[in-house]
């Protein structure tokens, strides 16, 4: 085997240019790779952590079907003391009840139908970050209070601000009309466009009243400690549901499928484009493999002559790739990181990114996130189809003849 | 050491619109310890019958026996062997592997053959020696002349204490002192380690070596006679 | 010998290709996949881009829109407009203009017996509507509406759910008019739509236009008009002539600006396109390089026979490149043909609805449709073909002033 490995070494460098050439290919593949994907991965766990912690929480209780029609009447019953239940069970702070409903709400001089959110006053901020948001007055105190808070864009269009009165007119939960009259006590600005426009929150307590709910509310969101360790959370919260009937908890994998998916569907498509690269390369080695064989061909007769079987010639090309293949992974790896560790300090922006960044809940600089996987997951498909690519200039010696090798230009 | 029978060999070529026929049913009995020149011009069919002695390529009639091998019968893989072990080649050119040394080449049948690195390593250098190489055991091909090339293919072909040494035109790449030289070799390799010899020629000074020499013409045998090799000591 | 006629050139140099074919079939299969992948690659990026941007655009809708110029800030019902005039109306009908539409449009909320949502309430005209943005195929159930007088309403298939409504039945739909009054109506359900991207599903609800501009006391006002041209790309070509006949009252303007997610989506994505296009390329002048470059030093034996001919150096220099030529333009022509021949059968798209969702998430439907552009294969030839000829000249014109004994001797 070791003569085998000594051979393959020396008869790359045989052929300096070649080698380097297609081990360049190699390696400027693996630092696209690495990087664009380390870039995938920044963003995406940046996109999870901004969406879910605006909103919709690491998980959420529902009852039963809620998630996938969310009408008014799909609530659960005495949801703050279940609230206070999940607190004292998980031993965690973040876990608040909300209630969600849709109401036209109008000011003097104009009217948008919008969702309504009734939250926990003290502990929905340690679930969310819209209450840190408020930029003009304030969060709420009181959880019977008739006030409400919006967001920025909805306030611009509604033409009101602090103090003054907004009208609420919808549906309740026994399907006769809500109405009230509530305070704008504060104006947040989150940065997300839909959120800011359409969306609003009063405390729990009066949204329960104003709509009919009784005790009800629609979820109770909770937030684990780190969002990557969620299953355990999830078991404790499982048993303490034991008690109530038809009541699920849902991590945010099932709230937002979008969100998942939107990583799925990018890291799909990108594969498209880095398969294109990939077979660039692939194919780069097997010219260069193909050629060096037809180079050999003398050669290869002699040793075949000397009783050396095809299968071990094929073995020596298949090093050969092997070797030039190893380079172009540790060389291409090295640069990679150096590139990517300096780019997830320093930041990546492309021009544009402002506007993208609304609608992706990213912020205007990408990070790439630099992981063992996203160092080893390019480059390693890349050897991987290096080698493949050169199985076919090795199957080929097997079909060579000794003379008329000897005899070849 | 075996001996070499050939019967009834006949195998053609098609060049082009035309049939050649490179053996026309030739027979031959080679002892054990012989030293035999194949002579004749080019497409006498010499070179044709040396390789289907030593398993290179097919006859498409006749028998082939190396010792009690019947060669003509064995597949791909126990040929390969059979060149592997027991039969030593030497082209006219390209017989060495550019990128290993000189040693590394004669250790390189050994190695595929599975000896230790340290049998490997003395033997290499005792043939290196015997065949006047000494001292130039690190180099490169590239680095030797032909005659010296030749020398290592020589080491190489007989390192393994083949039964047959079979030589294609051997000499037909050097100058006179060197083909000389190499001859001496050959000779004295036969004498004391009394390995068959089998030489493909149309040289005449290495046919005027041959204890027998065998002259052939459009793929017969025309003559085949003893002769007093006017070098050997035998 | 010293000079050959450039036919004999050609000749030469062609027979030489082909002494050894399998060295060249080698070298030529290094090309054309190299071709492949950057036309492929960008057709899919194009496909891409295309797609996200139509969608876009037909759901703002309209490559133009004219509105109140208070619109855009505020878009509620007191910020509507008056129908086109004759001006308008004259420079409508330039040939660029492929169709356009009025519409109202102004928030409401509609309610079911069971639940109600918040939605945009429009107010169209289906027949011009169709063109520019609702596309019949989506109609799943029921019909869309017959005239701008149409008395029905069509909602989206995810609204009818949420609402637990269905075909046939009434809803109630309440909005505000001009004096700030609740302005409100029954309506049947005469349609369901289904709609790609599902979010709109929930969010348009559609009414015939003068029936909405009755029930919003509008008279004949309207909220905005869109208009679709022939290329999304070159609006601006002749955006500012509808602009002015519009008059100063309302504001024109073209997608990219009504929605400057969506144009700097463009601008982002083409740059995109353009990094991936660079990125492929250098990983195919690679092996282009390697390919070029064996191309001639594996033939300095034959370069030694040509000098020990007495031919001269330039002539030797020109066979070769004229190799390197050929070469290249076989191997372009393959690559052309592959790529055209892998992308029409996918014109049909490829179905990623696996990961449908995300892509919605995305702005893009969950097909993904390759769109072969003929400045995009233009351009990859050219590329190649220069770059080509560029790495042939070095090795070209050292082989060419070998020493030929040198050359001859080579193994």
């Amino acid at each position: 085997m070791t003569i085998t490995l000594h051979m393959a070494w020396r008869n790359l460098w045989r052929h300096k240019r070649r080698t380097w050439l297609t081990v360049g290919a190699m390696i400027f593949s693996n630092l696209i790779l690495i990087f664009s994907i380390s870039l995938q991965f920044g963003s995406y766990r940046m996109m999870i952590d901004n969406s879910l912690k605006s909103y919709t929480g690491h998980m959420q209780i529902q009852r039963a079907g809620y998630n996938e029609e969310p009408k008014m009447r799909s609530s659960i019953e005495a949801i703050i003391p279940l609230a206070d239940t999940v607190r004292t069970q998980l031993g965690l702070d973040s876990v608040a009840a909300r209630g969600v409903a849709f109401a036209m709400t109008s000011s003097e001089q104009r009217s948008y139908g919008l969702q309504i959110i009734g939250v926990e006053p003290d502990f929905e901020p340690k679930v969310s970050t819209l209450p840190g948001l408020v930029t003009r007055g304030r969060y709420f105190d009181d959880s019977d209070a008739e006030e409400i808070v919006i967001g920025a864009v909805l306030a611009r269009n509604l033409r009101v601000d602090v103090g003054d009165e907004l009208t609420l007119l919808g549906s309740g939960y026994d399907g006769s009309f809500a109405a009230g009259i509530v305070r704008v006590v504060g104006i947040f600005e989150s940065g997300i466009a839909d959120i800011d426009r359409n969306m609003a929150q009063m405390p729990i307590g009066y949204f329960q009243t104003l709509f009919g709910l009784g005790d009800r509310g629609h979820n109770i969101v909770i937030n684990a400690p780190d969002v990557l360790q969620l299953a355990p959370v999830q078991q404790s919260v499982r048993e303490v549901l034991r008690g109530y009937d038809g009541l699920v908890v849902l991590d945010w994998e099932q709230l937002q499928p979008g969100l998942k998916q939107a990583i799925q569907a990018d890291f799909t498509s990108a594969w498209f484009m880095y398969g294109v690269l990939i077979i660039l390369v692939a194919f780069s080695v097997l010219n260069t493999q193909l050629m060096s064989v037809l180079e050999r061909t003398r050669e290869f007769g002699v040793m075949m002559a000397l009783g050396v079987k095809p299968t071990r010639l094929g073995g020596l090309v298949i090093t050969e790739t092997a070797v030039m293949s190893a380079l172009g992974l540790t060389i291409g790896a090295v640069l990679g990181i150096v590139m990517t560790a300096y780019l997830s300090q320093a930041g990546f922006s492309y021009p544009g990114m402002e506007d993208m960044a609304e609608r992706f809940n990213l912020p205007e600089r990408m990070y790439p996130s630099l992981s063992i996987a996203s160092i080893m997951i390019g480059p390693s498909v890349v050897f991987l189809f290096s080698l493949l690519a050169s199985i076919y200039p090795a199957v080929r010696l097997y079909f060579l003849q000794p003379i008329a090798a000897m005899r070849a230009v | 050491m075996s001996s070499i029978v050939c019967k009834d060999l006949c195998k053609t070529f098609q060049q082009g619109d035309e049939i050649i026929a490179g053996l026309d049913h030739v027979s031959i009995e080679i002892e054990a310890g012989d030293f035999v020149c194949l002579s004749g011009p080019s497409g006498s069919g010499k070179t044709t019958l040396l390789n289907a002695m030593g398993g290179l390529d097919k006859p498409d009639s006749g028998q082939i026996k190396v010792g009690e091998i019947r060669v003509d019968e064995l597949g791909k893989g126990p040929l390969a062997d059979m060149r592997l072990h027991k039969i030593g080649f030497v082209f006219q050119a390209y017989n060495l592997i550019p990128v290993l040394t000189a040693r590394e080449n004669v250790e390189f049948v050994m190695q595929v053959r599975g000896e230790p690195a340290d049998e490997r390593s003395r033997r290499s250098h005792e043939i290196l020696k015997e065949v006047g190489l000494q001292g130039m055991e690190d180099r490169r091909p590239a680095q030797l002349s032909g005659g010296q090339q030749q020398r290592v293919a020589v080491a190489r072909a007989i390192v393994g204490k083949p039964a047959l040494v079979l030589a294609d035109e051997p000499t037909a790449n050097l100058d006179s002192v060197t083909a000389t030289q190499l001859m001496d070799l050959f000779v004295e390799l036969n004498r004391n380690h009394n390995i068959t010899f089998v030489i493909a020629t149309h040289d005449i000074r290495v046919m005027a070596y041959a204890k027998r020499l065998i002259k052939m013409r459009d793929g017969k045998i025309i003559s085949d006679e003893q002769q007093q090799s006017q070098h050997s000591n035998a | 010998m010293s000079r050959l006629p450039l036919r004999a050139l050609f000749m030469l140099a062609w027979r030489n290709l082909w002494r050894n074919h399998r060295r060249t079939l080698i070298m030529l299969a290094a090309i054309t996949v190299g071709v492949w992948a950057m036309i492929f690659m960008t057709a899919l990026m194009r496909g891409m881009v295309d797609d996200m941007l139509l969608n876009g655009i037909r759901s703002l809708p309209g490559e133009v829109q004219i509105h109140d110029v208070f619109y855009r800030d505020d878009p509620s019902i007191n910020n509507s407009m008056p129908p086109p005039g004759d001006a308008l109306l004259q420079a409508l009908r330039i040939p660029e203009v492929k169709a356009w539409t009025s519409r109202v449009r102004v928030p409401a909320v509609i309610s079911s017996e069971r639940d109600s949502r918040g939605v945009i309430l429009l107010g169209v005209e289906p027949e011009s509507e169709t063109q520019v943005s609702f596309d019949l195929d989506n109609i799943r159930e029921g019909r869309f509406l017959e005239s701008a007088s149409d008395r029905g309403i069509v909602i989206g298939a995810k609204l009818a759910d949420r609402l637990e409504t269905e075909l046939g039945k009434r809803v109630v739909v309440m909005s505000q008019d001009p004096d700030n009054d609740i302005a409100d109506r029954g309506f049947r359900i005469v349609g369901i739509y289904k709609a790609k991207l599902a979010s709109l599903e929930e969010m348009y609800i559609y009414g015939g236009r003068e029936t909405i501009q009755q029930m919003l006391k509008l008279g004949d006002r309207i909220s905005e008009i869109a208009i679709t041209g022939d290329d999304y790309r070159n609006v601006d070509r002749w955006y500012s002539t509808i602009e002015q006949a519009a008059g100063d009252a309302v504001k024109a303007l073209p997608w990219y600006e009504a929605d400057t997610y969506l144009g700097s989506m463009l601008a982002v994505m083409d740059g995109f396109v353009l990094v991936w296009i660079i990125v492929v390329f250098l990983a195919l002048s690679f092996g282009l390089v390697n390919t070029l470059v064996m191309a001639v030093f594996e033939r300095v034996r034959e370069i030694g026979l040509m000098q020990a001919l007495g031919m001269r150096p330039s002539s030797i220099l020109y066979q070769i490149l004229i190799e390197s030529l050929l070469l290249l333009l076989i191997g372009l022509l393959l690559g052309n043909v592959i790529a055209v021949v892998t992308i029409i059968p996918l014109r049909d798209g490829i179905d990623i609805s696996v990961v449908a969702e995300g892509m919605e998430m995305m702005g893009t439907s969950s097909m993904l449709y390759p769109a072969l552009k003929v400045n995009d294969m233009i351009m990859a030839n050219l590329i190649v073909i220069v770059l080509g000829l560029l790495t042939s000249i070095l090795p070209s014109w050292r082989a060419a002033t070998y020493d030929p004994i040198e050359a001859l001797n080579k193994t």
